[in-house]
């Protein structure tokens, strides 16, 4: 079990999400980075798809009546265990029976994730435990933690092995990726210069529906398309010509022209993205911008 | 396939990538027959289909490519009629009042009473085109011309659930509260999405959906 001895700014139970709804209007949601939330199940020994914690800028304060095998991903916090010992990321870490884990602020980035051995035990909603906070349904009463929750574990299958891993390389400091399109025809050179030769900034009002950026208007031709699907990373303009990134539980479909979309190898990077952040953006292929979707993470038993 | 500078695939021009896992294909009227024939396929590569206004769009799982039978398959002819639209929905609407505040704007527009516009919303029989914008949103053809309506230039924070709507040439129906930028005429008592129920959102696309004034 693990109490939630002082909830974090927004602490989400997520796994995978639920790819495969869109008919019905529902987006696939789950982790903002699914492999890093996998990679921290695989450091404490679970299925990659089991459910974790999403902990996003300020962190909760757990405790573990009975210790626990954990492990954290994702942005770096400033975090302190009650036993003094050191909090490491991307690596198992046993947590003795009682012990506290307190995580503060982010030190970089916007998002980490908390893997705990047996996975979080909520209902499966619509095929996946991830929270969907715009329909209130999935994770913990689909909702954000809240001081005094109680979180139950599953069972864990396996023994415990001590692992580290290593995420892919990726420069913080680059432009994001995109493919053009669909509707960049639609913008006027102005407009296509502004976006692409561009600095933006992360709004404050930005979450897992969307990053919203303020910058340079990204000017276009016609305000509004008939509806068509959408897909996170899908950079929708509005008439004010300020950019919208979808999040991972935007709508499925949209009614504004998308200048690009940042390919799936960036999608972390989204993730880490905070309020006040700089983004600039640069074109890719397709070709290229598949050969880097499969980027894995390095994990390995250690001793 | 040949490929334009942009990476767009150029052997079928009106097929848009939207980012390497996201293909938009134009379908016109024909959007739930393909939607239905290419489910019925079960391509590997293919994480989901999003049905909208006269397009489809295919997300590819990660790293998967289009395989040359996805490509056949999005344009080989169609099989006849699809089998879609018997079922019927009647929805309750308590028109105008507090849930229905753009209503009488609406009616001046179009030109009619009050009560005129409700019975011509009210007679009208509708089809789902297709859900989205939230979980289990119905976009739904058939509203009168004369009732077509912009959305509002600056959208409502909060839209309580169950408001009925216009926007554009759709009608529509929100299933949860939240922003929304479609003129709200009146409401209802229906559960429009249920994520704990065995078939979740009420409307399928392809539905019909007639609204009945209370």
């Amino acid at each position: 079990m693990i109490e939630v001895l002082q909830a974090g700014l927004c602490d989400l139970v997520m796994d995978r999400g639920r790819p495969g709804q869109g008919a019905l209007g529902v987006p696939a949601g789950g982790a903002a980075d699914p492999e890093a939330l996998a990679a921290a199940n695989l450091l404490v020994g679970n299925d990659a798809g089991a459910a974790g914690l999403e902990i996003v800028q300020r962190g909760p304060i757990l405790r573990f009546p009975r210790g626990a095998v954990v492990a954290l991903t994702g942005a770096s916090f400033a975090a302190r265990r009650s036993s003094g010992a050191p909090v490491a990321w991307n690596e198992t870490l046993l947590l003795a029976a009682g012990e506290t884990l307190h995580l503060d602020h982010a030190r970089h980035g916007c998002r980490c994730w908390l893997a705990v051995r047996g996975g979080v035990a909520v209902a499966l909603v619509l095929g996946s435990r991830s929270t969907f906070l715009p329909g209130a349904f999935g994770g913990y009463a689909g909702r954000a933690l809240r001081t005094g929750d109680h979180l139950v574990l599953d069972v864990a299958a396996r023994e415990v092995r001590l692992r580290r891993g290593r995420p892919p390389l990726r420069d913080a400091t680059a432009p994001l990726r995109v493919v053009a399109g669909p509707q960049a025809g639609q913008f006027d050179d102005a407009g296509l210069a502004a976006f692409f030769g561009g600095a933006y900034r992360v709004e404050a009002a930005s979450d897992r529906r969307g990053v919203r950026l303020g910058g340079p208007a990204a000017s276009h031709v016609r305000g509004e398309l008939p509806s068509q699907g959408v897909l996170p990373g899908a950079i929708q303009v509005p008439p004010d010509g300020q950019p919208i990134i979808l999040g991972w539980d935007g709508p499925v479909t949209g009614g504004y022209p998308a200048i690009a979309t940042v390919i799936g190898a960036d999608w972390p990077r989204l993730a880490q993205l905070r309020p006040g952040d700089v983004v600039r953006f640069a074109t890719i292929g397709v070709e290229g911008a598949r050969e880097l979707a499969l980027e894995e993470w390095d994990i390995r038993e250690l001793g | 396939m040949a490929k334009d500078s942009t990476g767009q695939p150029s052997a079928a021009p009106d097929w848009r990538w939207v980012g390497e896992r996201g293909l938009r294909v134009p379908t016109g009227a024909a959007t739930l027959a393909r939607f239905d024939a290419l489910l019925a396929c079960e391509f590997a590569e293919i994480e989901d289909i999003i049905p909208a206004d006269g397009s489809l769009l295919l997300i590819l799982r990660r790293g998967a490519a289009l395989s040359p039978g996805l490509c056949a398959a999005l344009q080989a002819p169609l099989p006849g009629a699809a089998a879609r639209g018997d079922t019927l929905h009647e929805i309750a609407v308590a028109y105008g009042g507090a849930a229905g505040p753009d209503l009488p704007a609406l009616a001046r527009q179009a030109r009619l009473a009050v009560d005129d516009y409700i019975d011509s919303h009210a007679a009208a029989i509708y089809t789902v085109a297709f859900l989205g914008f939230q979980p289990g949103f119905p976009y739904l053809r058939g509203l009168p011309s004369a009732l077509h309506a912009r959305r509002r230039a600056s959208p409502r924070v909060r839209v309580p659930a169950g408001s009925v709507a216009v926007g554009g040439v759709y009608a529509g129906i929100y299933p949860a509260p939240g922003p929304g930028g479609w003129q709200l005429i009146g409401h209802t008592d229906s559960v429009l999405f249920d994520a704990a129920r065995d078939a979740p959102a009420l409307l399928r696309p392809g539905d019909h959906v007639r609204f009945v004034p209370r």
